[in-house]
């Protein structure tokens, strides 16, 4: 389980969605890095995410980590946000919905409470609602077809 | 640097091992270990282990010596994940090849069933990013399915020839007294098994394990205390992100390809050398993406390879004879404990199940999802 003190040093990367930008390769890396990944520099600022992107793969867990048993079907995905990649929850999404390239925006929500009891939001991606909106369209069409 | 050689092995059934406190089951490997190494003492012993604090046991090493007659050796233990057993040899090997001491027992130990499956699960877990990963919940199980998802749709490598890894580890550990899981399975077993983390089905996984591994170590002064004292030829350790969001590519294990290399490079050997490996399988996926690190398939082409019959007894390399993870089974920080001492007794010729021989053999053992790999190149 997870504590309250975590909670409160990732309050703003958790509902900003910052990275690290490396200032002498360019390369942008989440979660944000004491130093670049790729060349090692320290040379690096924070920078905010994108906050639409779309996902690169995903899974469905019927068993997620203890604590999280409430959240099943689970459904987490690694998200491609602008020039990074983001791990996070999908919501408002049933799991049979989802597909690699659906495109998904940041929204704020609750998640398991910390060992101290107290209920953190965090960051979690849902569907951009134009696709969902769109998708209902065609559906209309396929029918009336 | 100095030469180092193997000259003792031990190792216990793969299981659930409630029978045995953690003390015992290492002591049941240690004794095997030292009586085949002539019945000597190590001066050191170094402990690979991920998860004892379920058992509320740390200070392993303290514990291991003293309860198997070393009390006043030198030890330690050592921690890369489910790549624990790893970072015990490569400590275990520096010990020996620096000079500080000549004989060095590294012991691989892990109990998972002491608690109920949830806590082991969310320990298993630890493994992953805290900060970054765990706090959305997600499983070992279902960071790996990420990467199965997106290696399949990459590679377009189906469902089927995914299940032929399980099915082959099954053959290979049926013969394997140590193994966990002998009985043989299909594809069918494998494809209608329940879905843990989506594609990851229970049959793409290992079991939960309880195990021991020892072996000793020692410099070219002891290595007459066998009669086939094997060399470690090479060890090359190499680490990644613990987390998968920075990865650069999803579908590989840089980790890996680093660590072959540096073993390969050691040991002066190709890896076309190699006539048999013990490789990190704890998932299908995770087999298909060692594989193409290690430069025994181009990449996206494991399962394909796999599924057409190959790496079996009779191929070269032959991989995975003891029936790897999946069947064999994986004691977490145990496992590269076992792997080295597998493929030992492989090229000595005295493995107790599938015999497949040889002059040159190598292991690989991954903590994390690829973040933590060691490979060792062994030589007859
Ligand atoms: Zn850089």
């Amino acid at each position: 389980m997870t504590t309250i003190q975590r909670i409160w040093r990732l309050r703003n990367r958790l509902i900003r969605l910052s990275g690290t930008k490396c200032q002498d390769c360019g390369l942008v890396t989440y979660p944000p890095k004491a130093a670049c990944p790729k060349c090692g520099s320290r040379n690096l600022i924070e920078i905010e995410l994108p906050r639409e992107g779309e996902v690169l793969t995903y899974t469905v867990l019927n068993v997620p980590i203890k604590g999280f048993e409430q959240y099943a079907p689970l459904i987490i995905a690694i998200i491609k946000l602008g020039e990074a990649k983001v791990l996070a929850q999908l919501t408002d999404v049933k799991p049979e919905e989802v597909r690699v390239g659906m495109k998904v925006q940041a929204t704020i929500r609750r998640t398991a409470p910390t060992l101290d009891g107290v209920v953190p939001y965090v960051v979690k991606f849902k569907p951009v609602r134009g696709e969902e909106a769109s998708l209902k369209e065609r559906e209309a069409e396929a029918l009336t077809a | 640097m100095r030469d180092v050689f193997i000259v003792g092995v031990g190792l216990t059934e793969v299981g659930k091992r409630v029978d045995v406190a953690l003390r015992d089951l290492a002591a049941e490997a240690v004794v095997k270990a030292m009586e085949d190494a002539g019945n000597e003492k190590p001066e050191a012993i170094v402990v690979g282990n991920m998860l004892s604090s379920l058992v509320e046991q740390e200070n392993l090493a303290a514990l291991i010596a003293d309860h198997t007659g070393l009390r006043g050796v030198s030890g330690f233990k050592a921690e890369g994940a489910c790549g624990s057993g790893g970072a015990a040899l490569l400590a275990g090997y520096s010990l020996v090849s620096s000079g500080l001491f000549d004989k060095v027992l590294v012991v691989g130990i892990e109990k998972l069933h002491e608690r109920p499956t949830p806590d082991t699960a969310r320990g298993l877990a630890y493994a992953a990013d805290a900060d970054y990963e765990l706090i959305y919940g997600i499983s070992f199980a279902g960071l790996n399915a990420l990467v199965m998802r997106y290696y399949m749709d990459k590679h377009n490598v189906t469902r089927e020839e995914m299940a032929h890894w399980a099915v082959m580890m099954h053959e290979n550990a049926y013969h394997n007294p140590y193994a966990q899981l002998r009985k043989k399975i299909t594809l069918e077993t494998v494809i209608n098994s329940p879905v843990i983390a989506d594609p990851v089905r229970l049959f793409d996984s290992c079991p939960l394990s309880d195990g021991a591994a020892a072996i000793m170590l020692v410099s070219e002064k002891y290595r007459k205390l066998n009669d086939t004292p094997v060399k470690v030829a090479g060890i090359g350790n190499a680490l990644d992100s613990p987390d998968l969001s920075s990865r650069f590519e999803l579908d590989r294990f840089i980790a890996a390809k680093l660590s072959t290399e540096r073993a390969l490079r050691m040991a002066n050997v190709s890896i076309n050398d190699v006539d048999v490996a013990e490789i990190h399988d704890a998932y299908s996926i995770v087999a298909a993406i060692s594989i193409e690190e290690i430069g025994f398939a181009e990449r996206g082409k494991a399962p394909k390879l796999w599924a057409e019959g190959r790496f079996r007894p009779g191929d070269k390399p032959v991989l995975n004879p003891s029936g790897g993870l999946k069947a064999r089974g994986h004691p977490v920080g145990a496992t590269g404990v076992y792997q080295v001492a597998e493929i030992a007794m492989q090229l000595r010729g005295d493995f107790p199940g599938l015999k497949v021989g040889g002059e040159v053999g190598l292991a690989q053992n991954i903590g994390g999802v690829g973040s933590n790999v060691t490979t060792v190149v062994l030589r007859r």
